[in-house]
């Protein structure tokens, strides 16, 4: 580990050190060559950390946190979580939507407790790789196997379009070109790491990964505290009086001459429905609050990529800790996410500052305060970063998918080695493709793409994992019904959510917009495919002894 | 864990061992807990709010039936291009809403222009409608200038000081055309729109201030996070303690 922070180290230090600083108080606009050399000083020390850990066998790749300790394992967990969603799309969420984004905050962090006390233990005990794998061995069938698969890759492409609108918009500011190109020359660049980098040392990856964002994220909020004469020791504190003065307005009297980057003064109207909840003025209510974290809190407990993390861990008991030093780790970004949308909402209120990519607010709001503009840069770098490791997980958890549990599990089971391999490129590539072109149409926020990957697993994985583990009367039967239950709900959501970008307008619209909506459809979803489950399980023929032994002597002892 | 005739059997509701009780119930008790902490919470937010109108509202709905009538004092016409720029400093505001209220606002300015002057002052607006136009940036030392003559010339109109931030506002608000008459849709538009941004769920739990933040708000964004941290805490340890007294081996 000391080895990789003096690699870090030396590494972040020759740009720092030698490099001006750019003219970067522009919000948008050219080329920022500081940014640029730190984005890719960050991108080579990913790679390079991971030739220089890098796994010496398929065990070693598969269990490297056999290796590292808990809190080595908690930084992987929240660097393996830690995604554009997070990095960007949290305080884009705040800032356009005030208290209701504070639901995909406690969504996508209360998820980790039902993990923990339903699922990581029982998980890492019945001894899969794959979410495909406990599926088709839990229920005893190829075809749950290949559906499982099917849809932890369309999981994976959900997921990962979110992440492709990230690294565009960061690309797009740090290249200064338009958002098409960014998305395509940065959905280049990411596949092209996940290709090199997909076989290496995975996890001491993530730990660097994980100091880089974080510490990418904080230093700036640090120095908005500070200069905007708030608490600045601990900013996760001190920005409570910055969401108060939202609410009772900043008087120009009591600006004490502090401006943002384009002049106006640290000045604005009261504005209440900044952390008001459920405000008329964001167009969102109280049933949309509860029905997006409950969503995410149960899609967070059947997204494959994290479920996949308590397998390689050695014992069920790291598995329960590292959750506890995971979740600890994201809350870091997750207190701090706020700060950006409260002094972002400030700095930007007045008129001539113009509607900002709510994407970007992390960046801008950076911007605006007159932050130095190589640590925006560093800020972007971190943002980018996010993306990328999120991406080359959830490309490569994709491409596995295909290549182990559809093509070799159940297509071709006789697949040499190296045809496994090209068939894992060829859908990374794949894959890539179809995210960048979804990516392209520029569909809703970041946050709330991503949240769409979560109903999906709630609807489908979450039910499957929840029932297999803890109860063994539920059959092949009744876990096929069950999840032919959550894909009509999701089949249903999507279908109208998409008609709807297009401008169809179908019957029921607006109810189905509304009661199931794309970004929380699991509400019901979830419930459904469970109730459905229990009632033909109830009906069919039992679950095979072997199945039920393996539970009750593996499993629960 | 059921060994019986019937054979290998699991159900989280109906345990049969004494490690598996006790799981059933810590995980029970730690459900509970994050229930009532997170939705509980919630829903008592929802039962407990009332609907609360800021001052400019109140404003508004003093001054906007005389409005409507075409029979408003100066006073009541002031109050109604002080409330539209209460809203428009706002930054969540949708299109359709910010042009029902800039139409309000220029209409109220014109209105409390002396006729004689009415043509002198469209035209000062549209000259700054050019030059902002024109500039690439808005540092430009003539486009400042033309914005801070525009606001002292404006700004007395509405009653408002230089030291109210809705002055810094009025120049890049106020348009030049159409603002003889209150249009038909502006009539209908401007009391829904300044209901939607001037009317708030507020209760003691949002006015009650704690470390600075607004009690909920500190509630939902820190303590739920640190309750999360603290619910799989204490799980671990837990399970630990258990698995040491029961002899059980990972």
């Amino acid at each position: 580990m000391k080895k990789a922070y003096l690699l870090l180290w030396s590494l972040l230090s020759f740009p720092l050190a030698s490099h001006a600083a750019t003219a970067a108080t522009q919000l948008e606009g050219s080329f920022k060559v500081g940014p640029a050399i730190i984005l890719i000083t960050i991108l080579v020390l990913f790679v390079l950390v991971g030739i220089f850990f890098r796994a010496k066998d398929t065990t070693d790749f598969y269990a490297a946190g056999r290796k590292i300790s808990k809190v080595g394992s908690g930084m992987a967990i929240a660097s393996n979580w830690m995604s554009a969603a997070s990095f960007l799309g949290m305080a884009a969420l705040m800032y356009g939507s005030g208290y209701h984004g504070l639901a995909y905050v406690i969504g996508w962090t209360g998820g980790y407790v039902l993990l923990l006390i339903l699922m990581a233990g029982q998980i890492r005990k019945y001894g899969k790789y794959t979410a495909a794998d406990f599926i088709g061995d839990r229920y005893y069938s190829q075809t749950l196997r290949a559906v499982g698969a099917i849809i932890a890759i369309l999981i994976s492409i959900s997921y990962c379009v979110g992440q492709f609108g990230g690294i565009g918009l960061m690309f797009k500011w740090i290249l200064g070109i338009n958002y098409s190109w960014a998305v395509i020359i940065g959905g280049s660049i990411v596949l092209a790491y996940t290709l090199i980098s997909g076989m290496l040392g995975v996890t001491k990856n993530m730990q660097i990964q994980y100091v880089i964002i974080i510490i990418s994220f904080l230093i700036p909020l640090f120095i908005l505290t500070y200069k905007f004469d708030y608490f600045w020791v601990l900013p996760q504190i001190g920005y409570g009086s910055v969401v108060s003065d939202a609410i009772t307005g900043i008087p120009l009297s009591e600006t004490k001459q502090l401006i943002n980057s384009m002049g106006h003064e640290f000045a604005m109207v009261p504005s209440p429905e900044y952390a008001m909840p459920w405000d008329s003025a964001t167009g969102k209510t109280f049933f949309q609050f509860i029905a997006i974290a409950f969503s995410l809190m149960i899609g967070t407990a059947g997204l494959p990529h994290v479920i996949q993390r308590f397998y390689v861990v050695p014992k069920a008991r790291d598995a329960r800790w590292s959750v506890v030093w995971g979740l600890f780790f994201i809350c870091i970004l997750y207190w701090s996410a706020p700060v950006y949308a409260a002094f972002g909402t400030i700095l930007s209120a007045n008129p001539e500052v113009g509607t900002l990519a709510k994407d970007a607010i992390v960046v801008y709001t950076a911007q605006l305060g007159n932050v130095h503009p190589l640590i925006v840069g560093f800020l972007a770098a971190g943002g980018v970063s996010a993306a990328f490791s999120t991406v080359s997980g959830l490309l490569v958890a994709g491409s596995s998918a295909f290549a182990h549990d559809l093509y070799v599990k159940v297509i071709n089971p006789e697949a040499s080695l190296k045809r496994q391999l090209l068939y894992a490129r060829l859908a990374t590539i794949l894959m890539a493709i179809i995210i960048s072109a979804i990516a392209l149409a520029k569909l809703a926020l970041i946050g709330q793409l991503v949240a769409v990957a979560f109903s999906l697993a709630g609807c489908t994985i979450f039910p499957l994992f929840l029932l297999g583990i803890w109860w063994s009367d539920s059959t092949k039967q009744g876990a096929i019904a069950g999840l032919i239950a959550g894909c009509i709900v999701s089949l249903i959501s999507l279908s109208y959510f998409v008609a709807g970008k297009t401008g169809a307008v179908w019957p029921l619209h607006d109810f189905i917009d509304y009661w199931l909506g794309a970004w929380y459809f699991a509400w019901i979803g979830a419930p459904l495919a469970i109730v459905v489950n229990i009632v033909v399980s109830k009906l069919s023929k039992q679950t095979p002894l072997e199945i039920r032994r393996f539970l009750v002597e593996k499993v629960h002892s | 864990m059921d060994k019986t005739t019937n054979g290998y059997h699991i159900s989280f509701f109906k345990p049969t061992t004494p490690q598996a009780r006790y799981n059933r119930n810590m995980v029970l008790w730690l459900v509970l807990i994050w229930v009532i902490a997170i939705f509980g919470f919630q829903l008592l937010l929802k039962l407990v709010e009332k609907p609360t109108p800021e001052a400019a509202y109140i404003k508004f709905q003093r001054a906007w039936p005389q409005v409507e009538r075409g029979d408003a004092s100066d006073k009541e016409l002031a109050e109604l291009g002080q409330a539209t720029l209460s809203v428009l400093g706002k930054i969540m505001l949708s299109d359709d809403d910010k042009t029902v209220l800039t139409d309000g606002l220029s209409y109220s300015v014109y209105q409390l222009t002396p006729d004689s002057l009415k043509g002198e002052l469209v035209a000062m607006i549209r000259e700054f409608e050019q030059k902002r136009e024109s500039i690439d940036n808005i540092s430009n030392p003539d486009y400042i200038a033309a914005k801070m003559k525009l606001s002292d010339e404006l700004s007395p109109v509405l009653n408002l000081s230089s030291l109210d931030i809705r002055s810094k506002i009025l120049p890049l608000e106020i348009k030049s055309v159409g603002i003889e008459d209150l249009k038909e849709g502006t009539k209908t538009n401007l009391p829904k729109v300044m209901k939607k941004y001037l009317i708030h769920n507020q209760s003691f739990l949002t006015n009650f201030k704690f470390l600075g933040f607004p009690f909920h708000y500190f509630y939902t964004a820190v303590f739920l996070l640190i309750l999360f941290v603290g619910l799989c805490l204490l799980y671990c340890i837990l399970t630990d303690r258990v698995n040491a007294k029961l002899n059980i081996a990972d």
